[in-house]
Protein backbone atom coordinates (compact mmCIF):
# COMPACT_ATOMS: atom_id res chain seq x y z
CA UNK A 1 0.00 0.00 0.00
CA UNK A 2 1.84 3.27 -1.20
CA UNK A 3 2.19 5.34 1.62
CA UNK A 4 -0.18 8.74 1.21
CA UNK A 5 1.83 11.75 0.42
CA UNK A 6 1.76 14.50 3.17
CA UNK A 7 0.10 18.01 3.10
CA UNK A 8 3.78 19.34 2.59
CA UNK A 9 4.29 16.85 -0.71
CA UNK A 10 0.83 17.85 -2.80
CA UNK A 11 1.27 21.18 -2.07
CA UNK A 12 4.87 21.38 -3.31
CA UNK A 13 4.23 19.49 -6.25
CA UNK A 14 1.19 21.70 -7.05
CA UNK A 15 3.46 25.13 -6.31
CA UNK A 16 6.27 23.55 -8.96
CA UNK A 17 3.80 23.13 -11.42
CA UNK A 18 2.43 25.89 -11.46
CA UNK A 19 5.16 28.56 -11.14
CA UNK A 20 5.98 29.65 -15.20
CA UNK A 21 9.66 29.54 -14.37
CA UNK A 22 11.68 26.83 -15.27
CA UNK A 23 13.00 24.23 -12.65
CA UNK A 24 14.47 21.52 -12.39
CA UNK A 25 16.12 19.29 -10.14
CA UNK A 26 19.98 17.84 -10.02
CA UNK A 27 21.01 15.15 -7.57
CA UNK A 28 24.86 15.01 -6.23
CA UNK A 29 25.73 13.37 -9.99
CA UNK A 30 24.60 16.41 -12.13
CA UNK A 31 21.52 14.12 -13.03
CA UNK A 32 18.22 15.77 -13.71
CA UNK A 33 15.85 14.02 -10.84
CA UNK A 34 12.69 15.90 -11.84
CA UNK A 35 11.59 18.76 -14.23
CA UNK A 36 8.38 21.16 -14.01
CA UNK A 37 5.90 21.93 -16.66
CA UNK A 38 7.79 24.98 -17.50
CA UNK A 39 10.83 23.38 -18.25
CA UNK A 40 9.32 21.13 -20.86
CA UNK A 41 7.44 23.57 -22.68
CA UNK A 42 10.68 26.56 -22.31
CA UNK A 43 13.35 24.15 -23.66
CA UNK A 44 10.79 21.67 -25.66
CA UNK A 45 11.37 18.14 -24.48
CA UNK A 46 10.09 15.96 -22.42
CA UNK A 47 9.74 14.24 -19.14
CA UNK A 48 11.34 11.01 -20.77
CA UNK A 49 14.01 12.95 -22.56
CA UNK A 50 14.90 14.39 -19.45
CA UNK A 51 14.90 12.28 -16.24
CA UNK A 52 17.65 10.67 -15.31
CA UNK A 53 19.60 12.53 -17.89
CA UNK A 54 22.85 14.19 -17.24
CA UNK A 55 22.04 17.58 -17.26
CA UNK A 56 25.27 18.38 -19.81
CA UNK A 57 23.76 15.11 -21.86
CA UNK A 58 20.21 16.83 -22.26
CA UNK A 59 19.11 17.75 -25.56
CA UNK A 60 21.97 16.67 -27.95
CA UNK A 61 24.29 18.09 -25.10
CA UNK A 62 22.94 21.26 -25.67
CA UNK A 63 23.19 22.06 -21.74
CA UNK A 64 26.88 21.83 -21.96
CA UNK A 65 27.63 25.51 -21.72
CA UNK A 66 30.38 26.32 -19.52
CA UNK A 67 29.13 29.25 -17.86
CA UNK A 68 26.57 26.42 -16.59
CA UNK A 69 29.25 23.86 -16.06
CA UNK A 70 31.10 27.07 -13.73
CA UNK A 71 27.84 27.36 -11.38
CA UNK A 72 27.06 23.63 -11.14
CA UNK A 73 30.89 22.96 -10.26
CA UNK A 74 32.40 25.75 -9.31
CA UNK A 75 29.94 27.77 -7.46
CA UNK A 76 27.45 25.84 -5.84
CA UNK A 77 29.80 23.60 -3.82
CA UNK A 78 30.69 26.55 -1.49
CA UNK A 79 27.68 28.13 -1.67
CA UNK A 80 24.31 27.37 -0.07
CA UNK A 81 22.56 29.30 -3.46
CA UNK A 82 23.31 31.36 -6.51
CA UNK A 83 20.64 34.22 -7.35
CA UNK A 84 20.79 35.98 -10.79
CA UNK A 85 22.99 34.10 -12.05
CA UNK A 86 22.95 34.98 -16.38
CA UNK A 87 23.92 32.20 -18.75
CA UNK A 88 23.55 33.21 -23.02
CA UNK A 89 23.58 29.92 -24.79
CA UNK A 90 22.36 29.41 -28.73
CA UNK A 91 20.29 26.02 -28.64
CA UNK A 92 19.46 24.28 -31.48
CA UNK A 93 15.99 23.90 -31.08
CA UNK A 94 15.25 27.66 -29.64
CA UNK A 95 17.80 29.28 -30.77
CA UNK A 96 20.02 32.08 -28.59
CA UNK A 97 18.30 32.60 -25.38
CA UNK A 98 19.54 34.45 -22.33
CA UNK A 99 18.37 32.76 -19.04
CA UNK A 100 19.04 33.77 -15.77
CA UNK A 101 19.56 31.19 -13.15
CA UNK A 102 18.86 30.79 -9.33
CA UNK A 103 20.02 27.83 -8.07
CA UNK A 104 19.93 26.54 -4.29
CA UNK A 105 21.03 23.48 -2.57
CA UNK A 106 17.97 21.75 -0.90
CA UNK A 107 18.10 18.44 1.45
CA UNK A 108 15.80 15.78 2.66
CA UNK A 109 15.76 15.09 6.02
CA UNK A 110 18.14 12.21 6.59
CA UNK A 111 19.83 12.64 3.30
CA UNK A 112 23.56 14.17 3.42
CA UNK A 113 24.22 14.68 -0.23
CA UNK A 114 21.14 16.86 -0.91
CA UNK A 115 19.95 18.12 -4.38
CA UNK A 116 20.29 21.33 -6.55
CA UNK A 117 17.33 23.11 -7.21
CA UNK A 118 17.26 25.40 -10.60
CA UNK A 119 15.01 28.03 -11.83
CA UNK A 120 15.53 29.23 -14.80
CA UNK A 121 13.88 32.16 -16.04
CA UNK A 122 14.19 33.41 -20.00
CA UNK A 123 14.43 36.61 -19.78
CA UNK A 124 15.49 36.58 -23.78
CA UNK A 125 13.29 38.97 -24.77
CA UNK A 126 13.94 41.74 -22.07
CA UNK A 127 17.23 41.59 -22.90
CA UNK A 128 16.36 42.25 -26.74
CA UNK A 129 14.55 44.82 -25.81
CA UNK A 130 16.80 45.92 -23.80
CA UNK A 131 19.69 46.12 -26.28
CA UNK A 132 17.29 46.94 -29.16
CA UNK A 133 16.25 50.72 -26.13
CA UNK A 134 20.27 51.12 -25.81
CA UNK A 135 20.68 51.02 -29.72
CA UNK A 136 17.44 53.30 -30.22
CA UNK A 137 19.03 55.87 -27.95
CA UNK A 138 22.61 55.96 -29.34
CA UNK A 139 20.59 56.57 -32.59
CA UNK A 140 18.21 59.11 -31.08
CA UNK A 141 21.28 60.78 -29.92
CA UNK A 142 23.32 60.92 -32.63
CA UNK A 143 20.58 62.49 -34.58
CA UNK A 144 20.34 65.03 -31.86
CA UNK A 145 23.88 65.64 -32.15
CA UNK A 146 23.82 66.78 -35.50
CA UNK A 147 20.89 68.77 -34.88
CA UNK A 148 22.62 72.15 -35.26
CA UNK A 149 19.94 74.23 -32.77
CA UNK A 150 20.43 73.52 -29.00
CA UNK A 151 17.56 70.85 -28.04
CA UNK A 152 16.98 69.57 -24.55
CA UNK A 153 14.86 66.80 -23.61
CA UNK A 154 13.30 67.49 -19.77
CA UNK A 155 11.04 65.24 -18.04
CA UNK A 156 7.53 67.16 -16.30
CA UNK A 157 9.59 67.78 -13.45
CA UNK A 158 11.75 70.02 -15.67
CA UNK A 159 14.59 68.12 -15.22
CA UNK A 160 16.94 66.98 -17.65
CA UNK A 161 16.94 63.78 -19.70
CA UNK A 162 19.50 64.73 -22.60
CA UNK A 163 20.65 67.90 -24.58
CA UNK A 164 22.87 67.76 -27.83
CA UNK A 165 25.80 68.67 -28.10
CA UNK A 166 25.21 72.04 -29.44
CA UNK A 167 22.98 72.52 -25.60
CA UNK A 168 26.01 71.96 -23.63
CA UNK A 169 28.18 73.84 -25.84
CA UNK A 170 26.28 77.03 -25.57
CA UNK A 171 25.52 76.75 -21.85
CA UNK A 172 29.01 75.72 -21.30
CA UNK A 173 28.55 72.62 -19.46
CA UNK A 174 28.63 68.64 -19.82
CA UNK A 175 26.24 66.15 -20.14
CA UNK A 176 27.38 64.45 -17.19
CA UNK A 177 26.62 67.68 -15.29
CA UNK A 178 23.17 68.66 -16.86
CA UNK A 179 21.51 65.19 -16.77
CA UNK A 180 19.13 64.93 -13.58
CA UNK A 181 19.71 68.46 -12.95
CA UNK A 182 16.16 71.13 -12.73
CA UNK A 183 16.05 72.74 -15.90
CA UNK A 184 16.20 76.28 -14.15
CA UNK A 185 19.38 75.37 -12.42
CA UNK A 186 21.20 75.30 -15.53
CA UNK A 187 23.97 77.77 -15.48
CA UNK A 188 23.42 80.12 -12.70
CA UNK A 189 19.66 79.92 -12.93
CA UNK A 190 19.50 82.00 -15.89
CA UNK A 191 16.33 79.87 -17.47
CA UNK A 192 14.80 80.26 -13.84
CA UNK A 193 12.60 83.09 -15.75
CA UNK A 194 9.09 82.90 -14.33
CA UNK A 195 7.33 83.26 -17.74
CA UNK A 196 8.82 79.95 -19.08
CA UNK A 197 7.98 78.14 -16.14
CA UNK A 198 4.11 79.21 -16.55
CA UNK A 199 4.73 78.36 -20.07
CA UNK A 200 6.06 74.88 -18.94
CA UNK A 201 2.89 74.71 -16.41
CA UNK A 202 0.54 75.28 -19.10
CA UNK A 203 2.26 72.64 -21.57
CA UNK A 204 2.01 69.89 -19.62
CA UNK A 205 -1.96 70.25 -18.67
CA UNK A 206 -3.29 71.00 -21.91
CA UNK A 207 -1.41 69.22 -24.04
CA UNK A 208 -0.18 72.43 -25.97
CA UNK A 209 3.06 73.27 -27.92
CA UNK A 210 5.08 76.48 -27.38
CA UNK A 211 5.46 77.69 -30.23
CA UNK A 212 7.87 80.71 -31.01
CA UNK A 213 8.38 82.31 -27.37
CA UNK A 214 11.22 84.65 -27.36
CA UNK A 215 13.40 85.28 -24.17
CA UNK A 216 16.04 87.67 -23.45
CA UNK A 217 18.55 87.90 -21.05
CA UNK A 218 22.10 87.93 -20.09
CA UNK A 219 23.45 84.41 -20.46
CA UNK A 220 26.48 83.63 -18.63
CA UNK A 221 29.65 83.06 -21.53
CA UNK A 222 27.46 84.17 -23.56
CA UNK A 223 26.10 87.85 -22.60
CA UNK A 224 23.09 89.13 -23.87
CA UNK A 225 20.69 86.86 -26.17
CA UNK A 226 17.72 86.76 -27.90
CA UNK A 227 16.30 83.14 -28.14
CA UNK A 228 13.22 81.26 -29.94
CA UNK A 229 11.96 78.60 -27.97
CA UNK A 230 9.64 75.55 -29.84
CA UNK A 231 8.80 72.89 -26.84
CA UNK A 232 6.56 70.05 -27.50
CA UNK A 233 5.52 66.91 -25.45
CA UNK A 234 6.88 63.97 -26.20
CA UNK A 235 5.04 60.30 -25.28
CA UNK A 236 7.03 56.96 -25.04
CA UNK A 237 5.14 54.26 -26.51
CA UNK A 238 4.48 51.18 -24.02
CA UNK A 239 4.91 53.34 -20.74
CA UNK A 240 3.28 56.73 -19.63
CA UNK A 241 6.64 58.77 -19.62
CA UNK A 242 6.10 61.99 -20.75
CA UNK A 243 8.66 64.74 -21.34
CA UNK A 244 9.41 67.51 -23.58
CA UNK A 245 11.45 68.30 -26.11
CA UNK A 246 13.03 72.49 -25.97
CA UNK A 247 14.51 73.25 -29.37
CA UNK A 248 16.28 76.65 -28.80
CA UNK A 249 16.74 79.25 -31.58
CA UNK A 250 19.65 82.57 -31.35
CA UNK A 251 18.04 85.20 -32.96
CA UNK A 252 20.08 87.53 -31.46
CA UNK A 253 21.89 89.16 -34.52
CA UNK A 254 18.36 89.00 -36.19
CA UNK A 255 16.75 90.84 -33.17
CA UNK A 256 19.81 93.26 -33.49
CA UNK A 257 18.94 93.70 -37.49
CA UNK A 258 15.74 94.30 -36.47
CA UNK A 259 15.79 97.09 -34.22
CA UNK A 260 19.25 98.75 -35.84
CA UNK A 261 16.38 99.10 -39.17
CA UNK A 262 13.86 100.47 -36.73
CA UNK A 263 16.45 103.21 -35.68
CA UNK A 264 17.59 103.70 -38.81
CA UNK A 265 13.91 104.26 -39.88
CA UNK A 266 12.82 106.38 -37.14
CA UNK A 267 15.85 108.59 -37.87
CA UNK A 268 15.75 109.15 -41.05
CA UNK A 269 12.16 109.67 -40.64
CA UNK A 270 13.64 112.23 -37.89
CA UNK A 271 15.43 114.19 -40.20
CA UNK A 272 13.07 114.08 -43.45
CA UNK A 273 10.76 115.89 -41.05
CA UNK A 274 13.45 118.34 -39.45
CA UNK A 275 14.10 119.15 -43.15
CA UNK A 276 10.63 119.79 -44.01
CA UNK A 277 9.88 121.92 -41.33
CA UNK A 278 12.79 123.91 -42.66
CA UNK A 279 11.17 124.21 -45.78
CA UNK A 280 7.93 125.31 -44.43
CA UNK A 281 10.22 127.95 -42.29
CA UNK A 282 11.87 129.18 -45.60
CA UNK A 283 8.13 129.87 -46.64
CA UNK A 284 7.24 130.86 -43.15
CA UNK A 285 10.21 133.62 -43.54
CA UNK A 286 9.45 134.26 -47.30
CA UNK A 287 5.92 135.20 -46.55
CA UNK A 288 6.60 137.53 -44.28
CA UNK A 289 7.93 139.62 -46.88
CA UNK A 290 5.49 139.47 -49.68
CA UNK A 291 2.43 141.60 -50.35
CA UNK A 292 -1.23 139.79 -48.96
CA UNK A 293 -2.39 138.26 -51.63
CA UNK A 294 0.90 136.02 -51.80
CA UNK A 295 0.96 134.93 -48.19
CA UNK A 296 -2.03 133.29 -48.50
CA UNK A 297 -0.64 130.90 -51.30
CA UNK A 298 2.22 130.75 -49.10
CA UNK A 299 0.16 129.89 -46.38
CA UNK A 300 -1.57 127.00 -47.91
CA UNK A 301 1.83 126.04 -49.30
CA UNK A 302 3.18 125.26 -45.48
CA UNK A 303 -0.33 123.38 -45.26
CA UNK A 304 0.50 121.25 -48.00
CA UNK A 305 4.02 120.06 -47.20
CA UNK A 306 2.64 119.67 -43.43
CA UNK A 307 -0.04 117.33 -45.10
CA UNK A 308 2.60 115.60 -46.98
CA UNK A 309 4.59 114.68 -43.51
CA UNK A 310 1.26 113.60 -41.71
CA UNK A 311 0.45 111.35 -44.78
CA UNK A 312 3.24 109.74 -44.31
CA UNK A 313 2.27 108.84 -40.63
CA UNK A 314 -1.05 107.66 -41.27
CA UNK A 315 0.43 105.43 -43.84
CA UNK A 316 2.41 103.62 -42.12
CA UNK A 317 0.44 103.67 -39.29
CA UNK A 318 -2.88 101.94 -41.54
CA UNK A 319 -0.72 100.23 -43.89
CA UNK A 320 -1.51 96.22 -43.53
CA UNK A 321 1.46 94.88 -45.42
CA UNK A 322 1.40 95.98 -48.82
CA UNK A 323 -1.16 97.56 -48.83
CA UNK A 324 -3.43 100.56 -47.13
CA UNK A 325 -5.75 100.31 -45.27
CA UNK A 326 -8.76 102.75 -47.16
CA UNK A 327 -11.65 103.39 -44.25
CA UNK A 328 -8.18 103.78 -41.22
CA UNK A 329 -6.22 105.99 -43.59
CA UNK A 330 -9.57 108.16 -44.42
CA UNK A 331 -10.31 108.36 -40.43
CA UNK A 332 -7.05 109.46 -40.08
CA UNK A 333 -7.01 112.27 -42.34
CA UNK A 334 -10.28 113.88 -41.49
CA UNK A 335 -9.02 113.62 -37.59
CA UNK A 336 -5.93 115.01 -38.10
CA UNK A 337 -7.90 117.86 -40.34
CA UNK A 338 -9.99 118.53 -37.55
CA UNK A 339 -7.46 118.94 -35.17
CA UNK A 340 -5.24 121.30 -37.34
CA UNK A 341 -8.58 123.22 -39.16
CA UNK A 342 -10.88 123.40 -36.39
CA UNK A 343 -10.97 124.48 -32.69
CA UNK A 344 -12.56 122.27 -30.07
CA UNK A 345 -15.47 124.67 -30.36
CA UNK A 346 -16.02 124.21 -33.84
CA UNK A 347 -19.51 124.17 -35.80
CA UNK A 348 -18.48 122.14 -38.48
CA UNK A 349 -17.54 118.36 -38.51
CA UNK A 350 -15.57 116.52 -41.20
CA UNK A 351 -17.24 112.91 -41.51
CA UNK A 352 -16.01 109.85 -43.23
CA UNK A 353 -17.93 106.68 -44.46
CA UNK A 354 -15.65 103.85 -46.23
CA UNK A 355 -15.77 100.50 -46.55
CA UNK A 356 -12.75 98.24 -46.06
CA UNK A 357 -11.00 98.87 -49.07
CA UNK A 358 -7.50 98.73 -49.54
CA UNK A 359 -5.20 100.87 -52.20
CA UNK A 360 -1.28 100.34 -53.54
CA UNK A 361 0.62 102.84 -51.01
CA UNK A 362 2.57 104.39 -53.63
CA UNK A 363 -1.21 106.14 -54.65
CA UNK A 364 -1.81 106.82 -50.83
CA UNK A 365 -0.32 110.46 -50.32
CA UNK A 366 -1.34 112.06 -53.83
CA UNK A 367 -4.71 110.03 -52.60
CA UNK A 368 -4.68 112.06 -49.35
CA UNK A 369 -3.37 115.04 -50.22
CA UNK A 370 -6.19 115.15 -52.96
CA UNK A 371 -8.84 114.41 -49.60
CA UNK A 372 -6.85 117.08 -48.40
CA UNK A 373 -7.55 119.78 -50.75
CA UNK A 374 -11.10 118.77 -51.27
CA UNK A 375 -11.78 119.23 -47.69
CA UNK A 376 -9.74 121.94 -46.59
CA UNK A 377 -11.61 124.38 -49.36
CA UNK A 378 -14.68 122.79 -48.22
CA UNK A 379 -14.07 123.75 -44.42
CA UNK A 380 -12.59 127.49 -45.85
CA UNK A 381 -15.46 128.27 -47.96
CA UNK A 382 -18.73 126.67 -47.47
CA UNK A 383 -19.66 127.68 -43.87
CA UNK A 384 -19.59 131.46 -43.17
CA UNK A 385 -21.48 131.09 -40.48
CA UNK A 386 -19.19 128.43 -39.13
CA UNK A 387 -21.50 125.52 -39.09
CA UNK A 388 -21.67 122.57 -41.17
CA UNK A 389 -20.71 119.23 -42.49
CA UNK A 390 -18.39 117.51 -44.89
CA UNK A 391 -18.71 114.20 -45.79
CA UNK A 392 -15.36 112.24 -47.34
CA UNK A 393 -16.91 108.78 -48.57
CA UNK A 394 -15.21 105.97 -50.98
CA UNK A 395 -17.10 103.31 -52.25
CA UNK A 396 -16.04 100.67 -55.06
CA UNK A 397 -17.66 100.78 -58.05
CA UNK A 398 -17.10 98.07 -59.80
CA UNK A 399 -13.48 98.23 -60.54
CA UNK A 400 -13.17 101.62 -59.55
CA UNK A 401 -12.89 103.70 -55.92
CA UNK A 402 -15.00 106.56 -56.23
CA UNK A 403 -14.16 109.82 -54.06
CA UNK A 404 -16.80 112.15 -53.30
CA UNK A 405 -15.84 114.99 -50.96
CA UNK A 406 -19.90 116.76 -50.13
CA UNK A 407 -20.84 119.64 -47.98
CA UNK A 408 -23.87 121.09 -46.89
CA UNK A 409 -22.72 124.66 -47.41
CA UNK A 410 -23.15 127.61 -49.31
CA UNK A 411 -22.78 126.18 -52.78
CA UNK A 412 -20.00 126.88 -55.50
CA UNK A 413 -19.23 130.72 -56.35
CA UNK A 414 -19.61 132.05 -59.40
CA UNK A 415 -17.33 130.69 -62.22
CA UNK A 416 -16.45 134.07 -63.70
CA UNK A 417 -14.52 135.41 -60.78
CA UNK A 418 -10.98 135.91 -61.15
CA UNK A 419 -9.11 133.16 -59.47
CA UNK A 420 -8.03 134.08 -56.05
CA UNK A 421 -4.77 132.22 -54.84
CA UNK A 422 -7.70 130.62 -52.78
CA UNK A 423 -9.26 129.15 -55.83
CA UNK A 424 -5.40 127.96 -57.10
CA UNK A 425 -6.71 125.13 -54.57
CA UNK A 426 -8.70 123.74 -57.76
CA UNK A 427 -5.94 123.65 -59.68
CA UNK A 428 -4.10 120.97 -57.57
CA UNK A 429 -7.26 119.26 -57.50
CA UNK A 430 -7.27 118.48 -60.80
CA UNK A 431 -3.39 118.00 -60.73
CA UNK A 432 -3.96 115.67 -57.93
CA UNK A 433 -6.91 113.61 -59.55
CA UNK A 434 -4.75 113.63 -63.57
CA UNK A 435 -1.90 112.16 -61.50
CA UNK A 436 -3.97 109.69 -60.37
CA UNK A 437 -5.72 108.61 -63.66
CA UNK A 438 -8.81 109.65 -62.10
CA UNK A 439 -11.73 111.77 -63.61
CA UNK A 440 -14.81 114.22 -62.34
CA UNK A 441 -17.96 112.64 -62.19
CA UNK A 442 -20.62 115.54 -62.74
CA UNK A 443 -23.09 115.35 -59.79
CA UNK A 444 -26.57 117.24 -60.37
CA UNK A 445 -26.85 120.42 -58.39
CA UNK A 446 -29.62 119.41 -55.18
CA UNK A 447 -29.89 122.54 -53.05
CA UNK A 448 -27.10 123.98 -51.03
CA UNK A 449 -24.05 122.39 -50.21
CA UNK A 450 -21.18 121.55 -53.05
CA UNK A 451 -20.40 117.74 -54.06
CA UNK A 452 -17.11 116.56 -55.88
CA UNK A 453 -17.13 112.84 -56.87
CA UNK A 454 -13.97 111.35 -58.79
CA UNK A 455 -13.48 108.12 -59.98
CA UNK A 456 -10.00 106.11 -60.39
CA UNK A 457 -9.27 103.13 -61.98
CA UNK A 458 -7.26 100.87 -60.54
CA UNK A 459 -6.43 102.58 -57.41
CA UNK A 460 -6.82 99.53 -55.80
CA UNK A 461 -4.58 96.59 -54.44
CA UNK A 462 -1.76 96.34 -56.70
CA UNK A 463 -2.14 94.53 -60.33
CA UNK A 464 -0.90 91.24 -60.01
CA UNK A 465 2.97 91.17 -61.77
CA UNK A 466 4.09 90.03 -64.46
CA UNK A 467 3.45 86.53 -66.18
CA UNK A 468 5.83 83.69 -64.95
CA UNK A 469 7.96 82.71 -68.53
CA UNK A 470 6.52 79.14 -69.56
CA UNK A 471 8.52 76.13 -68.79
CA UNK B 1 0.74 138.77 -25.02
CA UNK B 2 2.70 136.11 -23.83
CA UNK B 3 6.16 134.39 -23.23
CA UNK B 4 7.11 131.13 -24.87
CA UNK B 5 10.45 129.47 -23.98
CA UNK B 6 11.11 127.46 -27.40
CA UNK B 7 13.66 124.44 -27.02
CA UNK B 8 15.05 123.21 -30.12
CA UNK B 9 18.96 122.09 -30.25
CA UNK B 10 18.53 122.93 -34.09
CA UNK B 11 19.65 126.74 -34.37
CA UNK B 12 17.23 126.84 -37.56
CA UNK B 13 14.25 125.69 -36.91
CA UNK B 14 14.41 127.14 -33.43
CA UNK B 15 15.06 130.36 -35.12
CA UNK B 16 11.81 129.66 -37.76
CA UNK B 17 10.25 128.76 -34.14
CA UNK B 18 10.59 132.15 -32.90
CA UNK B 19 9.82 134.07 -35.68
CA UNK B 20 6.91 132.01 -36.16
CA UNK B 21 5.59 132.94 -32.25
CA UNK B 22 6.41 136.32 -32.36
CA UNK B 23 4.66 136.57 -35.52
CA UNK B 24 1.39 135.27 -33.22
CA UNK B 25 2.15 138.10 -30.78
CA UNK B 26 4.22 136.74 -28.53
CA UNK B 27 7.62 136.92 -27.01
CA UNK B 28 10.37 134.31 -27.15
CA UNK B 29 12.94 133.04 -25.24
CA UNK B 30 14.72 130.39 -26.39
CA UNK B 31 17.54 127.56 -25.80
CA UNK B 32 19.69 124.84 -27.37
CA UNK B 33 20.21 122.23 -24.82
CA UNK B 34 18.18 120.99 -21.18
CA UNK B 35 21.25 122.84 -19.71
CA UNK B 36 20.26 126.19 -21.62
CA UNK B 37 17.00 125.38 -21.13
CA UNK B 38 16.70 124.70 -17.39
CA UNK B 39 19.29 127.99 -16.41
CA UNK B 40 16.25 129.84 -17.86
CA UNK B 41 13.97 127.58 -15.92
CA UNK B 42 15.71 128.75 -12.78
CA UNK B 43 16.29 132.21 -13.50
CA UNK B 44 13.53 134.51 -12.30
CA UNK B 45 12.43 135.40 -15.69
CA UNK B 46 8.65 135.30 -16.34
CA UNK B 47 7.36 132.30 -18.71
CA UNK B 48 3.86 131.27 -19.85
CA UNK B 49 4.50 128.18 -21.83
CA UNK B 50 7.35 126.11 -23.13
CA UNK B 51 7.44 124.58 -26.25
CA UNK B 52 10.16 121.63 -26.35
CA UNK B 53 11.79 119.07 -28.86
CA UNK B 54 11.72 115.79 -27.16
CA UNK B 55 14.78 114.64 -29.24
CA UNK B 56 17.38 116.97 -27.96
CA UNK B 57 21.55 116.71 -28.69
CA UNK B 58 21.53 112.73 -29.02
CA UNK B 59 19.24 112.17 -25.44
CA UNK B 60 15.97 110.48 -27.19
CA UNK B 61 13.65 112.11 -24.16
CA UNK B 62 15.75 114.73 -23.35
CA UNK B 63 12.16 117.01 -23.52
CA UNK B 64 10.21 114.89 -21.77
CA UNK B 65 13.10 114.34 -18.97
CA UNK B 66 13.38 118.46 -19.11
CA UNK B 67 9.28 119.03 -18.86
CA UNK B 68 9.39 117.02 -15.88
CA UNK B 69 11.96 119.41 -14.37
CA UNK B 70 10.48 122.12 -16.14
CA UNK B 71 7.45 121.26 -13.88
CA UNK B 72 8.78 120.59 -10.55
CA UNK B 73 10.74 124.41 -11.04
CA UNK B 74 7.80 126.36 -12.64
CA UNK B 75 4.62 124.01 -11.33
CA UNK B 76 1.60 124.50 -13.62
CA UNK B 77 4.00 125.56 -16.48
CA UNK B 78 2.06 124.28 -19.90
CA UNK B 79 4.09 122.25 -21.87
CA UNK B 80 3.76 121.75 -25.51
CA UNK B 81 6.36 118.73 -26.70
CA UNK B 82 7.11 118.58 -30.78
CA UNK B 83 9.26 116.07 -32.48
CA UNK B 84 9.96 114.32 -35.91
CA UNK B 85 9.39 111.18 -34.87
CA UNK B 86 6.15 109.23 -34.71
CA UNK B 87 4.93 109.51 -31.41
CA UNK B 88 5.26 106.04 -29.85
CA UNK B 89 3.39 104.61 -26.51
CA UNK B 90 6.94 105.06 -24.88
CA UNK B 91 7.24 108.65 -25.16
CA UNK B 92 3.29 108.94 -24.36
CA UNK B 93 4.08 107.89 -21.03
CA UNK B 94 6.49 110.10 -20.49
CA UNK B 95 4.58 112.99 -21.27
CA UNK B 96 2.90 115.00 -18.44
CA UNK B 97 -0.34 114.86 -18.50
CA UNK B 98 -1.73 117.68 -19.94
CA UNK B 99 0.23 118.54 -22.12
CA UNK B 100 0.20 119.15 -25.59
CA UNK B 101 2.10 117.49 -28.40
CA UNK B 102 2.56 119.28 -31.99
CA UNK B 103 4.12 116.76 -34.74
CA UNK B 104 6.85 118.21 -37.11
CA UNK B 105 6.72 119.53 -39.63
CA UNK B 106 3.95 122.09 -38.54
CA UNK B 107 2.76 125.08 -39.91
CA UNK B 108 2.42 128.16 -38.50
CA UNK B 109 -0.93 128.21 -37.75
CA UNK B 110 -0.80 124.93 -36.21
CA UNK B 111 2.00 126.47 -34.17
CA UNK B 112 -0.65 129.38 -33.29
CA UNK B 113 -3.20 127.27 -32.90
CA UNK B 114 -1.32 125.18 -30.32
CA UNK B 115 0.30 127.63 -28.63
CA UNK B 116 -2.79 129.94 -27.89
CA UNK B 117 -5.00 127.09 -27.44
CA UNK B 118 -2.94 125.74 -24.79
CA UNK B 119 -2.66 128.95 -23.06
CA UNK B 120 -6.26 129.57 -22.90
CA UNK B 121 -7.01 126.01 -21.82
Amino acid sequence: MPAERGVTDIAASDIVETVPSALIVLDRNLNITSANRAFYQTFRTSRAETEGCLIYDLGNRQWDIPALRTLLESVIPHRASVEGFEVEHVFPTIGRRTMLVNARKIFRPGDHDGYILLAIEDVSEERAARAESKRNWQLTQSIVDTIRDPLVVIEHDMTIVTASKAFLTMFGTTLAEAVGRKFSELGQHQWDVPALRHLMDKVLPENKPIESFEIEDNFPGLGRRVFNLNARKIFQSGNQVTRMLLVFEDITDRKQRERDAETLTNEVSHRIKNNLQIIIGLIAFESRSQAKPSVEGYRAMQGRIGAIAQLYDLISQTSRGDTVAVDDYLTEIARTMAASLLGEKSGIRIDVKAGPLKIDPDRAVPFGLLINELATNAVKHAFPRGKGRVLISVDQVGPEIELTVADDGVGMMDKTQAKTPEKRGADYVAIFVRQLGGAIVPVAAHGTGTTIRIRFPSLLVPQAGPEPLAA
Amino acid sequence: MSVILIVEDDAFIRQIGEVMIQDCGHQTLSAGSVCEALAILRSSQPLDALFTDIYLESAMHGGCDLAIQARSLRPGLPVIYTSGNTLTEKMKSLFLGDAWFLPKPYTQTQLKNSVEGLLAA
